[in-house]
């Protein structure tokens, strides 16, 4: 690396700057001494015309060179002083204007990962520091965010886990207190292992995720036709719709394909229904909805349950984040099911979302087409 | 007798599976090494070597790949902490005949343990019968002492499942895995599950006839006459 690359912007600043002065003044003095110079031997030759007969005692010439020599001494000596102070006003200038990046620069080192609810002093929000400044705010504000997520998903994931845990140990050390029948006995480890069944799910399921954020999952690329997929699983889950008299309708557009992973896209779907059945009461309709435009193809889930209050609907796909707590515990939910269902839509190019419903909820799935030149499937 | 060689350091885990294997009237014998494994699946005559991939010294894979190499042609059921799909195929592709990601059911291993030494002889059982329960499995009928059960399709496939592991504990997850074909198991899945099986209880075990299919609390079911 050259010498200037290390060394401060300060300093380069200066450095240049002053260089620039310099050889604008050489050349400015150059000029003016060459100008001066010219327009003196023209006066002396139209004197010496004018005054020809008279034979000049003391030469002229020689007096003019003595004038033009004391000029050039005056520019050599006076130039570098210039120079020299110029320089020194801009290495002044200088450090005033990049103070403030300097500052900037102490404050954002301040601001750690337990002190990111701070921000930077913004001077002036117009200039090219504030600009900065407000930049640098934003990453800052987006830092905390996402600080602020994993802290709550890394409460929520040792809740759930701890969860069931607690409860394995409550019922071994309350199993040993005293001798029991073997029906107790047996009562008791089955209930061991329920919960041990659900702290697999949990694993599973946060492996699933986990190696998702990593992009260690490669999904393949089908041609799905998003109608097939509904009835498929409509079909798999209208046993439980069957239990609570409700009917999933599918309405769907003739061959809406899209290119997506299947068995990650049925996922979605599935979750986005069973949920549906779960909180829409008993005897109403589940829908279904296919639909495909040029470029885009909708898939649709409809309830006519109590829809979410407008509070949750920011947090709705989060890792664990659950509208009513003890009731989808009880169904044995742990609030992933969508957090699962978003990211099997993005994984696969899509996006999710809820929308605006006059009653119940709808989530709405868009993908983008397979293309024409697709393979047929 | 059937000879079992399970070769797993978890020393917890080798008992709790040597007992579940002699349980079953399994003769059982334990390697806690990979050394110690590697030296009896090639010295001594096994039925089936369960073998844990992840063995200090020597590599289940590598046990594996040797034994392979040298023509002992042992079944050998792989258990396995990493569910990845590569680890699977290589695991497969290095003569392992199934395998089983753990934490596993006990059920399931059984049944998988089952599978393999039933391997080559013919299954051909088209009449299945417990108690008074009779499946003619190419008429398709199903019949509780003289009365006609008139079952759906999944109905049917769940019941005939259940009877082909008769005395057996079925869990949720073979039931996801071998009537449903799902691979994942999933929530949803398994409240469907525990509807058709209430369904297909109704139908079964109604008009005050005795119990034929039970549930276990934490594990699945099982189809037993008489208390489970």
């Amino acid at each position: 690396m050259r010498w200037w690359a290390t060394a401060s912007i300060r300093v380069r600043l200066t450095a240049w700057y002053t260089a620039v002065l310099a050889l604008m003044l050489v050349v400015y003095a150059a000029v003016t001494f060459l100008a001066v110079r010219h327009e003196f031997h023209e006066q002396l030759e139209e004197e010496a015309h004018a005054n020809a007969e008279l034979a000049a005692a003391t030469s002229p010439e020689a007096r003019v060179e003595q004038q033009l020599d004391e000029i050039l001494l005056v520019l050599a000596l006076g130039l570098p002083v210039v120079v020299a102070l110029a320089g020194a006003g801009g290495y002044l200038m200088a450090r005033r204007a990049l103070a403030p990046i300097d500052q900037l620069a102490a404050e954002s080192r301040r601001i750690t990962a337990d002190r990111l609810h701070e921000r930077l002093t913004v001077p002036n929000a117009h200039d090219e520091i504030g600009r900065l400044a407000a930049v640098v705010n934003e990453t800052f504000g987006r830092l905390e965010s996402s600080f602020d997520q994993l802290r709550r998903f890394t409460a929520d994931a040792s809740h759930e886990l701890r969860t069931p845990l607690s409860v394995i140990r409550g019922i071994g050390e309350l199993g040993l207190r005293e001798t029991r029948t073997p029906a107790e006995y047996k009562e008791a480890m089955g209930s061991m292992l329920e919960e041990v069944d659900r702290l697999t799910r949990l694993v599973d399921t946060l492996l699933q995720l986990s190696r998702g954020d990593a992009g260690m999952l490669r999904l393949s690329r089908d041609v799905v036709d998003l109608a097939d997929l509904a009835r498929e699983v409509a079909a798999s889950l209208n046993l439980l719709a069957e239990e609570r008299r409700q009917r999933v309708d599918v309405a769907a557009a003739a061959s809406v394909r899209v290119l997506a992973d299947r068995s990650v896209l049925r996922d979605a779907v599935t979750n986005l229904v069973d949920n549906a059945i779960k909180y829409s009461p008993a005897g109403s309709t589940i829908r279904i909805h296919v639909d495909g435009g040029p470029e885009r193809a909708t898939l649709t889930v409809a309830d006519e349950g109590a829809g979410i209050a407008p509070e949750h609907r920011d947090r709705i796909f989060d890792r664990f984040y659950r509208i009513d707590e003890a009731r989808s515990r009880e169904m044995g939910g742990a609030g992933l099911g969508l957090a699962i269902a978003k990211w099997a839509v993005e994984a696969n190019g899509g996006q999710i979302a809820l929308e605006p419903a006059g009653i119940g909820s709808v989530f709405r799935i868009s993908l983008p087409r397979a293309t024409a030149a697709g393979k047929s499937g | 007798m059937v000879r079992v060689l399970i070769v797993e350091d978890e020393r917890k885990l080798a008992q709790v599976l040597s007992t579940a294997l002699q349980a079953e009237h399994y003769d059982v014998v334990v390697a806690a090494t990979g050394e110690d494994g590697f030296y009896r699946a090639s010295a001594e005559r096994f039925d089936l070597v369960l073998l844990d991939l992840m063995l200090p010294g020597r590599s289940g894979l590598e046990i594996l790949k040797t034994l392979r190499q040298r023509h002992v042609d042992t079944p050998v059921l792989i258990l396995t902490a990493r569910d990845g799909v590569e680890d699977r195929v290589l695991g497969l592709d290095r003569g392992a005949d199934d395998y089983l990601v753990k934490p596993f059911a006990l059920p399931e291993l059984l049944a998988r343990i089952r599978a393999l030494l039933r391997r080559g002889r013919p299954s051909d059982v088209f009449r299945l019968k417990v108690a008074d329960l009779e499946m003619d499995l190419v008429a398709r009928r199903v019949a509780r002492g003289d009365r006609a059960l008139d079952l759906t399709g999944r109905e049917f496939e769940l019941l005939e499942y259940l009877l082909r592991h008769h005395g057996h504990l079925v869990s949720r997850e073979m039931l996801a895995r071998d009537v449903w074909k799902e691979p994942r198991r999933a929530t949803p899945l398994d409240n469907v599950i525990d509807v058709q099986m209430a369904r297909l209880r109704r139908k079964v075990d109604s008009d005050g006839a005795p119990r034929l299919i039970h549930t276990v609390r934490g594990v699945g079911f099982v189809v037993r006459e008489g208390e489970p």
